[in-house]
């Protein structure tokens, strides 16, 4: 008897007993009114977490120690990985990444029911039970369909070893980001379940869940940014972004939950949109439990391989019960969701927030359509088409130009409504110099349309944007000024501090500015990138050299180098130099390597040499006896500045998400509107 | 009663709105500089035929791959697919007569760019029905709310964002109850 397959299968055993009970008891405890039951239905779904998070040590403790009497374990690792890559390897299939998620997803219940649930004084009962029920879900997936704690039907006494494509540090982030960003969309839908189950559709839902929603959205942005940065430097194909239908899988929850971060703030100040912000989150997590379905059962692949696991089937149930129930609650609630103020004018930043929600909702259902229209192809037609890039492309890349646009005219509007004049007044000078800018760029000789639209759009949001922090941070300074001249303190507030005194004043307002001004930086690099790359395909002698736009490479030789871990029989790299005139701008040395036990799939090593203006990319296609080479070179122009974007982005979210040091003001609900000025 | 402005604030928000404006414009000429050389170098390398070979390869998928461009796909198959184009070019074929023939033998799934027909026309009437459906739903709701809207008084300042406006346009000595320039 395997001693680490057993108690790895008793723990998610026993953990799948727990979440059965945690809804169980708390379903019961409510209707008896039995607080004793309540509190051990609390203290189940921790248990859970504890359970799961033994079933993962003990799958981590195989891993390591190259157990490969489990079939998991010998089917991705191998005696020759480094540790760092064997724990990597644990979410790298199937069964081990189910593990993953639920773990992941009991720990995110047990932090909410240890952190939010004492607090809330309704819908805890009902929150619990909630969190049993998801739980169940996957643990019985975990328990019944698909267990890594299987043990193998024949011996493999080293183990095949990771896919070759997995086979890099990148491993140890992006796929941990992306699984905990979509299993934390669970506490935001418990939530929002237990709301409706208990009928309190007020502030206090929305202030409980929208600290848990935004840190989904952190961690999914965070997820899907770092994969577009994997995959540029890893996959070799000189871009980041492919819309294949994994990357659309973990992009898909981030639209409706980016969606209600905005439209919340609607409910937040005027009561409205209640039933909407529902069905984001309910979206959201549909949208989390479709990834899961589309990848793990192996569809993006074909239909076909659709029916050899029951892991898909299973999915497609869950996926259909969880739309079907969200409907439902929906639905049963609808009469306590009206609206409590409505629209002062249709010149406001609500509306602003409303457009915005339209149109990441379409461009959601796009996405989706685009994504599942192949499936529903190879079913009807037995015809199996590609959905590529430039449907995407032509289609969402206009509404994300919209997208970035309508976020530089929510900025610039108030709330409510707003007279005319006072439009103009903040609008004026946006557009002067978004215009003068076009302008500029035309002269220049930028005569693409979406090219001239993609920097226009973030030009204006980049100058209302940094307006907020220059007249906020002009503000505090003054104010501070006056302090000083009553006495009240002492010295002076230069600049940067009272830049950095906004963070303090107004996180999740100053926060959100700086998640734009990165979405507005990322945009022009998505633009500049993809509309101006430069693509060369040579095939070069050694000594040889090729022209890439203003550079000369100079091709010295191959160099071939021994494997040492992780399943790397050799390494073949080509020494490249790469020059601009007389001077080297980057040594650089791409190439292939070849795995042990995949001797077919060889993978590239991609080279690239970051510059503030462009990348030079290249990687090695093939080689003959003599050495010559064939290479694919790219100039990206603006790369950098979507990693610089990405930053900026994800630490205005972290700044939106930390908790204020001074207690929380209560929600401020507007006085009405003032009566008409005669 | 209305309070002088002192042309040095005038100074003060024409400098600050200089520099805000100088600081959003760097990345435009930024952007112009990288693109216009990135344009010039792309135009420089198309004439040949190498470059048109390419510019098909980018046109088609890799038959056994999922949404993998036949340009940068390392399978045999691919290999043998851009040999293939190579020799089509040079006996004289049309860029679109290579798409057709690689479409006719591995099927639709090979053209990077969605056929706009027959089957396929369902996508696209799911994403004009999705975006028209949205549009309706966004309009019924505006026009909706439109017909409970109040009308804006002539200088109304809402009270959470009046600071911004303040900011934008005022002095520092105006007084907090100043009617705005629209109400005078």
């Amino acid at each position: 008897m395997n001693v680490l397959a057993t108690l790895g299968a008793a723990s998610l055993l026993t953990a799948l007993a727990t979440a059965v009970f945690a809804a169980g008891a708390s379903v019961y405890g409510l209707r008896a009114g039995n607080v004793g039951l309540l509190r051990a239905g609390r203290r189940a779904v921790v248990v859970v977490a504890l359970f799961t998070t033994l079933a993962t040590v003990v799958l981590a403790t195989a891993l390591l120690r190259d157990d490969f009497s489990l079939a998991y374990v010998a089917s991705v690792s191998s005696t020759d990985m480094l540790p760092h890559m064997k724990w990597a390897a644990l979410y790298s299939s199937q069964t081990g990444s189910m593990l993953f998620w639920t773990w992941t997803m009991s720990l995110f219940l047990a932090a909410f029911t240890v952190l939010t649930l004492p607090r809330m004084p309704w819908g805890a009962a009902h929150a619990t039970a909630a969190s049993g029920v998801v739980l169940t879900v996957f643990l019985v997936a975990l328990v019944f369909i698909s267990s890594p704690f299987e043990a193998s039907e024949f011996a493999r006494p080293d183990g095949v070893g990771l896919n070759p494509l997995l086979v890099d540090k990148g491993m140890l982030v992006h796929p941990p980001a992306l699984l905990t960003g979509l299993t934390s969309t669970a506490v935001p839908f418990v939530l929002s379940a237990a709301a409706l189950l208990s009928g309190r559709i007020d502030g206090a839902w929305l202030r409980a869940v929208r600290h848990w929603a935004l840190l989904s959205w952190l961690v999914l942005s965070a997820g899907n940014i770092l994969g577009g940065w994997w995959a540029y430097t890893v996959l070799g194909w000189g871009g980041y972004w492919g819309w294949d239908p994994v990357e659309n899988s973990a992009l898909l929850p981030l639209l409706p939950l980016t969606a209600f971060l905005h439209s919340s703030m609607v409910q937040e100040r005027r009561g409205m949109l209640k039933s909407w912000n529902f069905a984001l989150i309910f979206a959201t997590f549909a949208l989390a439990v479709f990834g899961t379905f589309n990848v793990r059962s192996g569809l993006v692949a074909s239909v076909h391989s659709f029916a050899q696991s029951m892991v898909g089937p299973y999915f497609l149930v869950v996926l259909a019960a969880t739309l079907a129930g969200s409907v439902a609650l929906l639905a049963w609630r609808s009469p306590r969701m009206k609206a409590e103020h409505d629209f002062d004018s249709l010149v406001s930043r609500e509306t602003v927030l409303f457009l915005n929600n339209y149109v990441l909702t379409a461009i959601a259902l796009i996405v989706l359509g685009g994504t599942l229209f192949p499936v529903f192809s190879e079913l009807l037609r037995d015809a199996r088409i590609t959905v590529g890039p430039p449907f995407y492309n032509d289609i969402v890349g206009p509404l994300l130009i919209v997208l970035v646009a309508l976020v530089g005219v929510g900025t610039s509007l108030p709330w409510r409504q707003a007279a005319t004049e006072t439009v103009v007044r903040r609008a004026r000078m946006p557009l002067l110099v978004t215009a003068a800018a076009t302008l500029a760029l035309w002269l220049a000789g930028v005569r693409d349309g979406f090219a001239v639209a993609a920097v226009a759009a973030s030009l204006f949001t980049a100058y209302v944007t940094l307006r907020e922090f220059a007249l906020g941070a002009r503000g505090a300074r003054r104010a501070r000024a006056a302090q000083a001249r009553e006495g009240a303190i002492g010295g002076s507030f230069a600049w940067l501090a009272a830049f950095g005194g906004l963070f303090d004043r107004d996180r999740r307002r100053y926060g959100g500015y700086l998640v734009h001004l990165g979405l507005v930086v990322m945009a022009v690099a998505v633009a500049g990138s993809n509309i101006y790359q430069t693509h060369v395909r040579v095939t070069v002698p050694p000594g040889g050299s090729f022209e890439l736009g203003r550079y000369r490479v100079d091709y010295e030789g191959l160099e071939r180098r021994a494997g040492t871990s992780n399943g790397i029989a050799d390494e073949t790299v080509a020494r490249l130099q790469v020059r601009q005139g007389d001077s080297t701008v980057a040594d650089l040395t791409p190439g292939r390597r070849n795995f042990l036990n995949f001797p077919g799939q060889p993978m590239a090593i991609v080279a690239v040499d970051t510059g503030w203006r462009e990348d030079v990319y290249i990687f090695v296609q093939g080689w003959d006896d003599q050495g010559v080479a064939e290479f694919q070179a790219f100039i990206n122009p603006l790369l950098l500045w979507l990693w610089v974007g990405a930053v900026v982005y994800t630490a205005g979210g972290l700044i939106a998400f930390a908790p204020v040091r001074a207690p929380a003001r209560a929600p401020r609900e507007l006085p009405a509107a003032p009566a008409r000025q005669v | 009663m209305h309070s002088v402005r002192h042309p040095v604030f005038a100074i003060g928000r024409a400098v600050t709105a200089g520099l805000v404006g100088a600081i959003a414009l760097v990345p435009a000429f930024v952007l112009a500089g990288a693109l216009v050389i990135a344009d010039e170098s792309r135009d420089a390398g198309a004439q040949d035929l190498e470059a048109q070979a390419l510019q098909i390869e980018t046109q088609l998928l890799c038959p056994q791959c999922t949404n993998k461009r036949l340009d940068v796909c390392e399978l045999a198959i691919c290999d043998d697919m851009r040999k293939l184009i190579r020799e089509r070019l040079a006996a004289g074929d049309a860029p679109g007569d290579i798409i057709l023939f690689f479409s006719n033998r591995y099927g639709d799934r090979v053209l990077a760019d969605l056929p706009k027909s027959g089957f396929n026309l369902v996508l696209f009437g799911w994403v004009g029905g999705s975006i028209a459906l949205v549009a309706l739903v966004g309009v019924f709701s505006l026009l909706r709310m439109r017909r409970s809207a109040q009308p804006v008084a002539s200088g109304f300042e809402e009270g959470a964002d009046q600071w911004l406006d303040e900011q934008i346009d005022a002095p520092e000595d105006r007084p907090p109850d100043r009617p705005s320039r629209g109400a005078r």
